[in-house]
């Protein structure tokens, strides 16, 4: 009897912790997920607004289709194989001054939470200003952001999952990520303007 | 007693049909009557438009036969056109329920409003074992077309590389003669 109590014990626990796994790993991949909700509201004002979602299972599926033999469709398969997703959303205005500090708070909030730190800012009076921030998991880069704002444009992307930043700049253009000479980005901070 | 019972075999029938979600079954036919409820409008048969003579039926034929294919798999593409009709507003809303009817079964992959243009582009994606399922859904101000094709792993990933423009291509692959 009481090794058959221990033995559902057991089984419950081990269901527990199965039913509970999807939820971990849910949570686990949230931590350097940005959340970009709070920004679709400025899709009225905007002159064009680009939503851009790759999902783990579409980044599996990219995984399978590019070819080991195209020289770029490989290199871009192996920066790719372990990403969760990659998140890009993106807004163009015909005038300036249609979105304020405060709309882009909510995620500047998020990447001032734990584990997130700011590798890039660069700042130009032609380019806007360009962040870049990466998440931590220990050593290990667990995802990254980057922040666009200029006076007529605003634009996050967000990868989810072991970033490779060296051949970052490999990703601009391909999967919907926009060229925006994020280059290999190193531990900098500058300021154009001040020069 | 009989009328309580048949009262509420209806209430529930309204909330069965109410609840169900649009993109079951056929989403291809599911999105242009979406289309057509959500801003009133027609869409126009490819057999009329071949019948008058315009580019997009003998294009759509020519693809179906598999002459013209680039992108799209032969037989594969399935395409509404709406000509000439009223497309005005409510992006937002429009969006909301596009996402909200196929998200379940669909990938959204990339989705372009440009408001002031009233242009909107959607490109959702679905796995298909070896093949996937590309619904690319251009709405202008007059004009729409939903196009469903089926692409070999080869052009998914092209599509994946350049998801605006091969999106693009695509709709100009069912739509325009190419021997132009």
């Amino acid at each position: 009897m009481k090794t058959l109590f221990h033995i559902n014990i057991r089984t419950a626990l081990a269901a527990l912790l199965l039913s509970l796994a999807p939820v971990l790993s849910a949570h686990a991949q949230q931590d350097s997920r940005i959340q970009m909700g709070a920004l679709d509201h400025l899709a009225a004002k905007a002159s064009q607004t680009v939503d851009v979602n790759i999902d783990e299972r579409l980044m599996r599926l990219a995984a399978r289709v590019f070819d080991d033999k195209d020289e770029d469709e490989r290199e871009v398969k192996k920066l790719i194989a372990n990403l969760k997703g990659v998140y890009v959303k993106s807004f163009e205005f015909e005038t300036e001054g249609q979105y304020a500090a405060a709309d882009i708070e909510p995620i500047r909030t998020q990447l001032r939470g734990p584990g997130w730190t700011r590798l890039v800012n660069v700042t130009s009076k032609k380019e806007g200003m360009l962040e870049v921030y990466l998440l931590f998991n220990g050593d290990v880069v667990g995802g990254l952001a980057v922040l666009h704002t200029d006076d007529k444009e605003l634009t996050v992307v967000n990868i989810v999952g072991p970033v490779d930043v060296d051949k970052l700049a490999r990703l601009e253009g391909q999967l919907g990520i926009p060229d925006l000479g994020i280059g290999s980005p190193k531990n900098k901070t500058k300021n154009d303007d001040e020069k | 007693m009989k009328a309580i019972a048949t009262k509420l075999l209806l209430v529930a029938m309204f909330f069965t049909t109410a609840n169900a979600a649009p993109a079951k079954g056929d989403d291809f036919n599911s999105v242009v009557k979406m289309i057509e409820q959500f801003y009133r409008v027609k869409h126009v048969g490819i057999p009329f438009l071949a019948k008058a003579g315009m580019k997009i039926g003998t294009t759509a034929a020519r693809i179906k036969g598999g002459q013209a294919r680039r992108i799209a798999e032969a037989g594969s593409i399935k395409l509404a056109v709406f000509e000439d009709q009223d497309f005005n507003g409510e992006i937002a809303k429009f969006r909301a329920s596009l996402n909200d009817a196929l998200t379940a079964t669909w990938m959204p992959l990339i989705q372009t409003l440009s408001p002031q243009d009233e242009e909107q582009v959607y490109i959702f994606l679905k796995d298909a074992g070896e093949k996937i399922n590309v619904l690319v859904i251009t709405i202008e101000q007059r004009d729409a077309t939903v196009v469903q094709v089926t692409l070999s792993p080869k052009n998914l990933a092209l599509l994946l590389k350049d998801p605006e423009g091969t999106g693009k291509s695509i709709t100009q692959e069912a739509t325009i003669n190419d021997q132009e």
